[in-house]
């Protein structure tokens, strides 16, 4: 069993409309998948559907080999899920909510529990209805930790969360993947995907656009360099390298777009007494923007 | 401790049942301490035939002037009723429809509570909730009937409280199906109060038109007050109200079970 989360022409129509055209995703054990695109892409109609909360309306989707239509009861049991929008019991305290899932689960560690609570610097004495945006999401992101699943599904996991809980957040990601089990996060904010994820799939319209190692797509990714000359800069010689997209001067800085290996380009501007070369990471943000360009020009 | 969705539901309506006790036991207070001066109305059987016949036999007032029968008229043949339908179909419409509309059931159905079972404890606890709500009818009834001298036996007051308790839970069952069903809770509680109204309008009917007296058996109201409910003992008949809920629960839970979970 390769796999984690398998889906096979994975569709899901709501009253004769689209939300999810088909997708086959193969999301490896022990990595953090990150799952991108726009709000209305399908992100939380693929997320409902592998916790078997709603039906396929065509292909199907199996979790640890098992199949979230017909194995439900026991695909849920090893999944850690945070819905989009988290919701608890107003008139519940922290303590209260989490003891009541945790009944009902089974076979929590309460010792895990308070550890979660105290990395979100969450306290679990106040009631879930006087609660702060951020404190109920950090509600839902202990209910979905707490037992320690094989799986974890975090659907905008970080909404509301200021920057430091964030960072504990992704902090807790990672350490679930070093534990040795899988993320699978949506978002629709990229840093926070790019901080933590392995790989990434980015879907626009009910469909997958990519599926790519985040190595791989950010060494493909488009690049910008800006080199400064002592002497002026040679235009036409840049203009010759390949890779070179794009190139804007001002003064003895050409600012450069390249895509790909940067190799030649060094080789020949170096003879030309390169004074200064500042070179912009590649976010995903750019890559995604890239993506959905070319989407948008057939 | 909250270890069940069972517990967890009776939880969630202690408050609701207090409120509901209080204002029962408050109504009860209230009828049995005009009892004594109406059973001392020098009249009272002329003034009763003054009624239009049909009123006469709608609330049995024969025998307004017995203890019994003046509880049968004045609450068991339709203030009751209807508190006990109102508690129970608000408890049941918001047991799973609820849920589902605050945006808590998502995570509920992510543990080992299936669908089947969340239903099932759900109907449980509102079946526990309701017979708390006739367990204090019946120890009203029975105090003030001892303080005001109604003369009411606890037998035949045990048989009145459990058609009610019977009576609503029957309509409370129906609402947490069509709310399981369709996962609005307003619907649950459209459909279950219309059924309820319906099964009235039929007893009413029956009492006092003949063509549709062979119909009015399957009337729950006909089930739980035919010749009482006080007085009535326990008749075969009330068997059908909890039955029929049960029947209808039961063939809700696949369509329960197979649909789409409303996102929030």
């Amino acid at each position: 069993m390769d796999s984690v989360i398998h889906t096979w022409n994975l569709a899901k129509s709501y009253r004769g409309r689209p939300a999810l055209r088909g997708i086959d995703l193969a999301v490896p054990r022990n990595v953090v998948f990150g799952y991108l695109g726009p709000n209305g892409a399908g992100k939380t109609t693929t997320i409902r559907l592998l916790a078997g909360l709603i039906r396929p309306t065509a292909g199907h989707a199996e979790i640890f080999g098992l199949d979230v239509v017909h194995e439900r009861e026991q695909a849920q049991c090893r999944i850690g899920y945070l819905p989009g929008e988290f919701v608890a019991y107003p008139d519940l305290t922290g303590q209260q909510y989490l003891r009541y899932l945790a009944h009902l689960r089974g076979g929590v560690d309460w010792s895990l529990v308070e550890r979660i609570a105290k990395r979100l610097d969450l306290d679990l004495s106040v009631r879930y209805g006087a609660m702060s945006h951020g404190n109920r999401q950090k509600i839902g992101i202990a209910q979905a930790f707490m037992h320690r699943p094989d799986l974890l599904i975090l659907d905008e996991s970080t909404a509301g969360l200021d920057p430091l809980i964030q960072r504990e957040f992704l902090g807790m990601v990672r350490d679930a993947r070093d534990d040795g089990r899988t993320v699978f996060l949506s978002s629709h904010i990229l840093y926070e995907v790019e901080a933590v994820a392995d790989i990434v799939a980015i879907l626009r319209h009910g469909q997958l656009v990519v599926v790519e190692s985040v190595d791989k797509l950010k060494t493909q990714a488009v690049r910008r360099i800006d080199l400064t000359f002592e002497g002026a800069p040679p235009l036409g010689e840049l203009r010759e390298v390949p890779a070179v997209r794009d190139i804007r001067l001002s003064g003895s800085t050409a600012h450069l777009v390249v895509e790909g290996s940067t190799a030649q380009l060094f080789a020949v501007a170096a003879p030309h007494r390169i004074a200064q070369v500042v070179t912009h990471e590649p976010d995903l943000e750019e890559i995604f923007m890239a993506y959905y360009g070319q989407e948008a020009q057939p | 401790m909250l270890r069940s969705v069972f517990r967890k539901s009776l939880r969630d309506q202690r408050r609701a049942l207090v409120g509901w006790s209080i204002g029962i036991v408050l109504l009860i207070l209230l009828e049995a301490a005009l009892w004594p001066s109406i059973r001392d109305m020098p009249d009272l059987s002329q003034f009763l035939q003054s009624y239009p016949e049909s009123m006469r036999k709608l609330f049995n007032l024969e025998d307004f002037g017995t203890g019994t029968g003046f509880l049968n008229a004045e609450l068991f043949s339709a203030m009751l009723p209807i508190l006990f339908i109102v508690f129970a179909i608000g408890r049941g419409a918001r047991s799973v429809a609820g849920e589902e509309e605050a945006g808590t059931l998502d995570v509920l159905l992510m543990t080992r509570v299936s669908p089947v079972r969340l239903v099932l404890q759900q109907a449980a606890a509102l079946a526990t909730a309701v017979f708390a709500l006739g367990t204090v009818l019946f120890a009203a009834v029975l105090a003030c009937s001892a303080a005001f001298g109604l003369g009411i036996g606890a037998a035949d007051l045990a048989g009145g409280a459990l058609a009610m308790v019977l009576l609503g839970l029957e309509f409370g069952w129906l609402a947490l199906a069509v709310g399981a069903a369709t996962g609005r809770r307003a619907l649950a509680i459209g459909v279950a109060s219309a059924a309820a109204v319906a099964a009235y309008v039929l007893y009413v009917a029956g009492q006092l038109v003949d063509a549709v007296k062979p119909w009015q058996p399957l009337s729950p109201f006909q089930q739980a007050l035919d010749g009482g409910p006080l007085g009535a003992g326990l008749p075969a008949a009330y068997g059908w109200m909890p039955l029929a809920g049960a029947v209808v629960v039961a063939l809700v839970l696949p369509v329960f079970n197979g649909r789409d979970i409303a996102a929030h």
